[in-house]
């Protein structure tokens, strides 16, 4: 009776170190998140007052935090919708019937983005975006502009230039989910649809969407709990500038951590970030579990 | 209700060709079908009436324009795909009514055209329901149906009933068949299956390697079959078809010899493919039975009901004939069979061309 | 036993052995200064310094510079902070209000170390809060460096002396051609956001002006509103590179070494770059040019020792050894700069113009160091970042931008 316990307990014996690393490495440091948000200038004070709620109040009564809010707002969704444009038409583009050899270079070119670091990535844009880069320059000979711009140092563009660059960071996520299930749609309906008399767009809206609806709605949910927390591509591209135009949460949490030494001001902005993810999260395995029965 | 005629069409891919310039007419109302085995080109030619396919030369022409240009849906066909190829996230109602709304058909007419096409294929039942929710026949009567509601001059059959259980298949044929007698549109039929080509056609088409062995109606393709090939493809089971050799007063396979009507043309001595086909092997068993006999040791019997196979050897040959479905006989049996020679047929060992 | 054993036991027995023996002290050196160049230079040390004080070791702890200001906070919050630190001067407020820093003036006023407290750079030992802090183990000056080609090219052939020649040499400059600036301005919000501290501070401290007064904010005086007026000046006349909102201060460097701006304002430290990245250049280092006094902002490595160190004697040994004539002066040369200890300067041979030009400053203007007691120093770089935008983009007067700086450098503090 006792042995047949035993061994029915043996899986979870194995599974025990993995759950004990996991637990720790995560519970304890949001548990302590958590703590901080509740206390008055922790780390620096080393008898810091408990406050309950106050952190958060300041917080909502802070300017600085909406606007950062707002930002993140705009700077996800911005970046998921261009996400989701760009790595479609090019899931489309990598998906089309040309030579294989071609195809394999198109395809792997274009994942690329995906393989540079954040630091990588944000360099090579300030070096395109600089007032004498490459991009001013091919605007400036096209005629489209007069003055150079100063993409990431105008406060009116330093927001697009960071969905561009976002975009053009994230897009091959999308367009490997997609092009999956893009391969997965048989040409017959395609040709079905040709012979109905269906044209691009309606074999786009009413064969391709349809068919990629189940993988849609799930990658754009993970690219979004992705973006929204994102924090190397803003910090290094325009850290949070010119003024706050670009501050979003993640980086407000850093600079009233890491800059302003504000760990208990900090914590609660990265708690705000935790219970909006967790939310989206939540929808995430909703629909996830959905999807599988 | 259209003509169609293909002239001399040619299909390359790169330096492949897979349609070496064949010529169809179909009259108006025809049911014509394609058949050959896989990889003859049928299915190409098809596609190319569709416009799915581009033509590399040659015409196609249905009713009196030449449509090689033109887009799929302005030929005026409508096809019914190998795999139905229904909109899935569409209701059955939805995936008929879709050619008509891009068509920009007012509402009123598409929901009648939709619904008498329903109860034609009595599918009313079924109209709000996606296909995922249907069975085989059920979403193969739900493509016929979306073809149908375009009232189009042309049906294509891509193999329609090849994914359908046996008894189903015969079934759906019948169905075809029917719905052909009542709507008189012309139609073009792909299948590999020769027992379908038999059954539906007016007309039909055998090709093989991207050439036409033959085309002519049902009777003239099992009864005078232009060459080996077509003889063997055509007719289950197949005819029994052997290297011989002319003798005198009829023809020898190994040490048998049988007494046969030599055609002109051949001379003692000539090798030569005989055929007969099973039907005109029979076992005698004191009915009376035309031909030539043979005594013979039994095989193996294939009981079908009203007949039975009996497979047996002549000189080494496997050949397949028929008895009663009442014989009694089975494996190892010695009996004689009879060779009904005046149905034979002869073929040339060198290019499998019929000699007459 | 098999031979592999055998060496094994033996090493154990040795380990074991030695460490009875001398039972050393360990002293741990956290710092940033092995990972910028050399880093095989700073082992080569700790040994020198171990062999010559056999019962002390040294751990040497080398992180990024943007990585070590983190460390020693939370380090010490959590009670693994090392016994001596590598110190950026700015750091300096932020770390008394935590009270990381242990005061140096009993130490430097033993006889026993290996230097005269009076031959230092002086700014780094200037007392806060009544005491000194840190130890200068080495200096850079900020200095101007002269593209003389680009200067030339615009009709001048020295390089400029105070603002009104600055100000006309680099309109000149860059209405030379497409591409090409009189001076660079790196005020990006990109972390550490420090272009206000590169090159508005030592202009401003020409002018003889400061930016605290004692350890509060004093940012609306007119010696940095007169300041202020020269860079927006400087901007309304083109003389500034554009995209000043968006330019960090390596960019700046990068655009001066490709021979794109006429002026670069920055720590003399980079002129071994300058000169090794682009030898083409004709390339003149120069004292920032003067408004009304010779002085010169001062930044370097400097030494402290943590508060609640476990062994300050042995710490204090390691960083009298550091600051010492001989080793201070290899430190130095392996940082490419000039030592924190004057005594190690050696003898000028005049044969190295860039090593005269600073010599010089160093030696005859005053420095102007008062990050140290600024109150959040970091922190008010952004804001001083965030208001300079948007004064060079014509959104606000010098004067409200002085004024909201030192508004917002107040909330920080509360």
């Amino acid at each position: 009776m006792i042995l047949k316990l035993l061994r029915q307990a043996t899986p979870y014996w194995f599974l025990l170190p993995g759950l004990f690393i996991l637990g720790t490495l995560l519970s304890v440091p949001l548990y302590k998140v958590i703590e901080y948000s509740l206390y008055d200038n922790v780390i620096i004070e080393p008898d810091p007052t408990f406050v309950g709620l106050q952190n958060y109040a300041d917080m909502l009564g802070d300017s600085g935090y909406w606007s950062a809010l707002f930002n993140t707002a705009v700077f996800t969704i911005g970046s998921v919708v261009g996400h989701l444009l760009v790595g479609t038409i090019l899931a489309m583009l990598v998906n089309a019937d040309i030579h294989p050899k071609a195809r394999t270079v198109f395809r792997s070119l274009l994942i690329l983005p995906w393989i540079f670091t954040a630091v990588v990535v944000a360099l090579n844009w300030q070096l395109l975006l600089n007032p004498f880069g490459v991009v001013n320059y091919a605007l400036q000979s096209i005629g489209l502009v007069s003055e150079p711009l100063d993409w990431l140092g105008d406060p009116d563009l330093a927001m697009w230039s960071l969905l561009i660059i976002s975009t053009w960071r994230g897009y091959p996520f999308i367009m490997v989910s997609f092009l999956s299930g893009l391969q997965s749609i048989p040409s017959e309906l395609y040709e079905a649809a040709d012979i109905d008399g269906a044209n691009f767009f309606h074999k786009f809206w009413h064969v391709t969407v349809p068919q990629l609806k189940p993988v849609i709605y799930g990658v754009a949910l993970l690219d979004l709990i992705w973006t929204f927390q994102l924090f190397p591509l803003v910090w290094l591209t325009t850290g949070g500038g010119p003024g706050r135009s670009t501050e979003v949460l993640s980086t407000l949490t850093y600079r009233l951590a890491f800059v302003d030494f504000e760990f208990s001001r900090a914590s609660t902005a990265a708690v705000t970030i935790l219970g909006i993810s967790a939310i989206f999260t939540m929808l995430y395995l909703i629909n996830e579990s959905r999807n599988r029965t | 209700m259209s003509n169609i005629a293909i002239r001399n069409l040619v299909k390359r891919y790169g330096a492949i060709q897979v349609l070496h310039g064949i010529d169809i007419d179909m009259q108006p109302g025809q049911f014509t079908v394609l058949v050959g085995p896989s990889g003859c080109g049928k299915s190409t030619t098809l596609r190319m009436i569709a416009g799915l396919e581009s033509v590399s030369s040659g015409e196609i022409i249905i009713g009196d324009r030449v449509v090689n240009d033109l887009r799929p849906k302005d030929r005026g066909i409508a096809m019914v795909f190998q795999n139905y190829a229904l909109y899935p996230a569409k209701t059955v109602y939805q995936n008929m009514a879709f050619s008509l709304k891009l068509a920009r058909v007012p509402a009123d007419e598409i929901d009648k055209r939709v619904r008498d096409v329903a109860d034609i294929l009595e599918l009313h039942e079924l109209l709000e329901r996606k296909p995922g929710a249907l069975s085989g026949g059920q979403r193969q009567r739900v493509a016929m149906g979306r073809a149908i509601v375009r009232n189009p001059e042309v049906f294509l059959f891509d193999e329609p009933l090849s994914n359908l259980d046996a008894k189903l298949r015969g079934q759906m044929r019948a169905e075809i068949k029917l719905l052909h007698q009542r709507l008189k549109n012309t139609i073009v039929y792909v299948t590999h299956d020769q027992v379908e080509a038999m059954t539906l056609a007016d007309q039909i088409v055998v090709m093989r390697g991207g050439v036409i062995e033959q085309q002519g109606t049902p009777d003239e393709i099992f009864h005078d079959p232009a060459n080996e090939f077509v003889a063997g493809f055509m007719g289950s089971p197949p005819m029994n078809i052997a290297d011989a050799v002319v003798d005198k007063g009829g023809i020898r396979m190994g040490e048998s010899v049988l007494a046969c009507q030599i055609p002109s043309g051949v001379a003692e001595g000539d090798s030569l493919r005989f055929g007969m086909r099973p039907d005109d092997i029979h076992l005698c068993d004191g009915s009376v039975v035309p031909g030539v006999r043979s005594r013979v040791i039994v095989d193996l019997v294939e009981q079908l009901g009203t007949e039975k196979l009996v497979h047996f050897k002549l000189d080494g040959v496997p050949v397949i004939g028929k008895a009663d479905g009442r014989a009694v006989i089975q494996a190892g049996d010695s009996v004689e069979m009879a060779f009904d020679t005046e149905q034979a047929f002869f073929f040339n060992p060198d290019n499998g061309g019929r000699i007459r | 036993m098999k031979p592999k054993m055998k060496g094994l036991v033996a090493s154990v027995l040795l380990a074991l052995g030695s460490s009875q023996a001398h039972a050393a002290t360990q002293i741990e050196w956290l710092q940033w200064f092995a990972a910028e160049q050399n880093a095989d230079f700073y082992d080569t040390i700790v040994e020198e310094f171990e062999a010559a004080n056999p019962d002390i070791t040294v751990k040497l702890v080398t992180q990024p510079f943007g990585k070590v200001r983190e460390s020693i906070v939370t380090n010490r919050a959590i009670g693994v902070g090392s016994d001596v630190l590598g110190l950026n001067m700015p750091w300096t407020s932020e770390f008394l209000d935590m009270k990381i820093l242990e005061p140096l003036d009993e130490y430097l006023a033993r006889d026993d170390k290996g230097f005269e407290v009076d031959r230092l750079v002086q700014a780094p030992i200037g007392k806060i809060n009544g005491s000194t802090w840190m130890v200068p183990l080495n200096a850079f000056p900020f200095v101007m460096h002269v593209n003389r080609g680009l200067l030339q090219k615009a009709g001048f052939d020295k390089a400029p002396e105070n603002w009104e020649e600055l100000k006309s040499m680099a309109i000149a400059i860059s209405a030379l051609e497409d591409g090409t600036s009189g001076i660079g301005m790196p005020f990006s919000s990109q972390p550490p956001a420090n272009g206000p501290i590169l090159t508005f501070l030592p202009l401003l401290y020409t002018a003889g002006g400061r930016i605290v007064d004692g350890i509060e904010p004093d940012f609306d005086n007119p010696d940095v509103v007169k300041t202020l007026t020269f860079l927006q000046e400087l901007n309304a006349a083109g003389a500034l590179a554009p995209g000043a909102a968006s330019r960090t201060g390596g960019v700046d460097l990068e655009e001066f070494i490709a021979g794109r701006t006429g002026f670069l304002i920055s720590p003399a430290v980079h002129a071994r770059a300058i000169v090794a990245r682009n030898p083409e250049l004709e390339y003149e280092l120069v004292r920032v040019p003067v408004l009304n006094k010779e002085a010169y902002r001062v930044h370097g490595w400097e030494l402290g020792m943590a508060a609640d160190s476990k062994h300050k004697e042995e710490a204090w040994k390691f960083i009298s050894f550091l600051m010492s004539g001989d080793v201070n002066g290899r430190m130095a040369a392996a940082a490419s700069a000039l030592p924190g200890n004057l005594d190690a300067l050696g003898e000028d041979s005049g044969e190295d113009p860039i090593f005269t030009a600073q010599r010089n400053i160093l030696e005859n203007d005053e420095s102007v160091e008062e990050l140290r007691q600024a109150p959040k120093t970091v922190a008010s770089w952004s804001v001083m970042t965030e208001e300079i935008q948007s004064m060079l983009a014509g959104d606000q007067t010098p004067q409200q931008a002085a004024s909201r700086v030192q508004a917002r450098w107040l909330e920080l503090l509360n």
